[in-house]
């Protein structure tokens, strides 16, 4: 019962005048960069998150909140419209919803998009809602130990889960957490890293110059190589009846919202996966469960609604470590625990005793972002749709500006622009080269939290790292200690099982 | 053969693996100039963490290394060209603008060297008029400022052009009322666009 009244006085707290504005203002932008091919949730936060810095952080929450969920919505747009993804998180989306645009239905893809987005995003925040204050209870009891044990366990599931290189991988992880202790070391307060004794070291690496570097700078380098500046874009007609006969068509979804709402739920939890992985296993389950299979790929409703489903649904499963553990659960959220930390908040479950009307607030502006997202993305279809005809070649440099001007105000220091695009160059060129870079964002986060952790526990015990692994000690961090470790050997064992797995086939 | 044709993906991915392998090495050496020791007796020296992080980088791309000499990776076996040669004129042109946009911050400041980049992107990359390319790269610049200094009063970099906006200030924190603020900053995003368009038409 209390749970219901937090969530009320939350609720209220996003109507409050100025935060609904900002919350319709914020589905705007999301809806916007999502659509936008090249720009996604990550893109649009890390970019804006600057410009939060003078309003207060509830405010500052929902906005950027919005945005990440407005941002879910708009990646159907261009995927079904240009065929081509807007943004990772929809890229199952062009299975199914360009078939669907080619052969004159665009409107239903879209509808059918809008329409599994809500249910998806509707039943992951009633699941939020419910897991949430129990999860912080447990957390509260959480020390040292157990946030390091867990922030090495949200490192551990890149290797395990990520399903990329797995020297890149933990590169990256490992290329973030250095770069996070430039500066002056926290216990015995040396300087550390400085290169070349640029005095600009000094304060550190500013998380969010590695996040506007990567997804600002990087992205756009990435984009303009993909598209060239051209798009090609998919005929429309919008009438009330097309809308209707969508709806009509939704019937038959109500499996693939299921297996979305749900599973995109549990993996958005998962630091390393977050919506896109989502996206794609919804799809792929959805497909094989289906009694149609076969017609998944050429344009069926319901090979849309699964994936919109499941990127809405793991976009609010993943704020769920954010807000009770303090871990982000996808590379949006890291950037949103960034933010916190900027805006003077200690993440973790402490904010749901010491700031109660941040955490309620947050998840208030869910349902009513939810709401307001379905209507403007449906009434807003025509609008969006010019959007999509902007040329590259304008749409760029105006994300430069914003970059330059995002990276240089949170400190006022150019040294940080220079970083920033040192940062974005580096990206593109080690992403063409399969180098996962969400694990490095993640990893240049958590990394000052990780460090405060793994000392404070070594202090408690002595110097050993015993503390970590001793069940009858501390069996919360030694149980996510040997997860974290299974997760680590886990690839190793991908190419071993997979040899037995065809041997016995071929035998 | 052009030069975009000789960087393959094989190349740049082992010149990419060799350059993080010296950037772990001197990540190692300049850690070292704290101390890299950490026992039970003495707490963990300064340099310890980054140490051991680079060390692990450096492992990291040796093993990378190795999968490329064992031909164990996709980027080992890949002959197609790193970059194709449109691409690489669209990237080339946008890092080289971008840094010399942000040297020009340093001496011209932000607003001034925002017009010349916008100006230039435009031209090059746009099939756009002159017409809208000089209006929009008048008006991005005049939105920056009034976001940024007078909504969010965070002053971005003005190098030399610093006084010319002192008038501006005056005016800002002057006892204006909003409705002469408001109009203001109507006519500044407004009139330059007018000027540009009735130019443009009184040259045709």
């Amino acid at each position: 019962m209390e749970t219901v009244g937090f969530l009320l006085d939350g609720i209220f707290t996003s109507l409050q005048w100025f935060n609904l504005a900002l919350l319709i203002f914020g589905c705007l932008i999301g809806l916007f960069v999502g659509a936008m091919p090249g720009l996604g949730s990550v893109n649009g936060v890390a970019i804006l998150i600057p410009i939060t810095f003078i309003i207060p952080p509830t405010a500052a929450i929902i906005f950027l909140a919005a945005v990440y969920y407005g941002a879910m919505y708009g990646g159907a747009i261009s995927s079904v419209m240009l065929g081509i993804p807007g943004a990772s998180t929809a890229v199952a989306t062009v299975f199914d919803g360009r078939p669907l645009a080619v052969k004159g239905e665009a409107m239903t893809a879209l509808t059918a998009a809008a329409v599994g987005s809500f249910v998806g995003g509707t039943v992951s925040v009633i699941l939020f809602t419910l897991f949430a204050p129990p999860l912080a209870e447990v957390a509260l009891r959480f020390n040292a130990p157990e946030t390091f044990a867990l922030m090495v366990m949200a490192f551990a599931t890149f290797v395990g889960l990520g399903g990329d290189d797995v020297p890149k991988t933990i590169f990256s992880i490992l290329i973030g957490l250095a770069l996070s202790t430039i500066g002056l070391d926290l216990i015995t307060g040396k300087p550390r890293l400085i290169f070349f004794n640029i005095p600009g070291f000094l304060h550190g690496i500013n998380f969010l110059v590695l996040a506007i570097g990567i997804y600002g700078i990087g992205e756009m380098l990435w984009t303009l190589e993909e598209t060239k500046g051209k798009v090609q874009m998919s005929k429309l007609s919008v009438n009330m009846k097309e809308v209707g006969r969508a709806f009509g068509a939704l019937k038959k979804t109500i499996m693939a919202m299921n297996i979305g709402s749900f599973l995109g739920f549990f993996v958005g939890i998962l630091p390393a996966a977050g919506a896109t992985p989502a996206s794609l296993m919804s799809y792929g389950i959805t497909k094989q469960l289906s009694k149609n299979s076969k017609e998944f790929g050429e344009g069926v409703p319901a090979g849309v609604v699964a994936p919109e489903c499941a990127n809405n649904s793991a976009s609010t499963g993943s704020m769920l470590p954010m807000l009770t553990l303090g871990i982000p659960g996808s590379p949006t959220t890291a950037i949103l625990l960034g933010g916190m930390i900027l805006w003077g908040l200690t993440p973790g479950p402490l904010l749901f005793t010491q700031e109660p009307e941040f955490v309620w607030g947050l998840i208030g502006s869910l349902y009513i972002a939810n709401f307001f997202t379905l209507v403007l993305n449906i009434a807003l279809i025509p609008a969006f749709l010019m959007v999509l005809r902007i040329p590259f070649a304008i749409l760029a440099p105006v994300i430069f500006v914003l970059c330059v001007t995002g990276g240089y105000a949170p400190t006022q220091s150019l040294h940080d622009v220079w970083l920033m695009l040192l940062f974005g160059f580096a990206g593109y060129i080690l992403r063409k080269l399969d180098y996962p870079v969400a694990p490095a964002v993640l990893s240049i986060v958590l990394g000052p939290l990780a460090e405060k952790a793994l000392r404070q526990s070594l202090i408690l015990s002595d110097g050993s790292m015993g503390i970590f692994f001793d069940v009858s000690e501390k069996p919360i961090a030694a149980v996510i200690m040997y997860i974290a470790i299974v997760l680590l050997i886990m690839p190793a064992f991908g190419p071993l099982y997979r040899r037995l797995f065809k041997k016995k086939q071929t035998a | 053969m052009s030069i975009t044709n000789k960087i393959t993906v094989k190349r740049a991915e082992i010149a990419v693996a060799v350059i993080l392998a010296l950037c772990s090495i001197a990540l190692m050496i300049k850690s070292s100039e704290n101390r890299i020791t950490w026992n039970a007796e003495e707490n963990m020296g300064a340099g310890f963490l980054p140490f051991y992080l680079s060390l692990g980088m450096l492992i990291c791309t040796i093993l990378t290394i190795i999968k490329f000499v064992l031909k164990r990776s996709p980027q080992s076996k890949d002959d197609t060209p790193f970059i194709d040669a449109v691409a690489f004129k669209f990237i080339a042109v946008t890092i080289i603008s971008l840094v010399v946009l942000v040297l020009a911050i340093g001496y011209l400041g932000i607003y001034f060297s925002l017009i010349f980049f916008l100006a230039f992107y435009l031209r090059y990359f746009s099939e756009k008029s002159i017409a809208f390319i000089t209006i929009f790269a008048i008006t991005t610049p005049i939105l920056t400022f009034l976001f940024f200094e007078w909504m969010l009063k965070i002053p971005l970099p003005q190098g030399v052009s610093e006084p010319l906006f002192y008038p501006v200030y005056d005016f800002m924190y002057g006892g204006f009322s909003f409705a002469v603020k408001m109009i203001f900053i109507i006519l500044t995003v407004l009139l330059p666009t007018a000027l540009v368009f009735l130019t443009t038409r009184f040259i045709k």
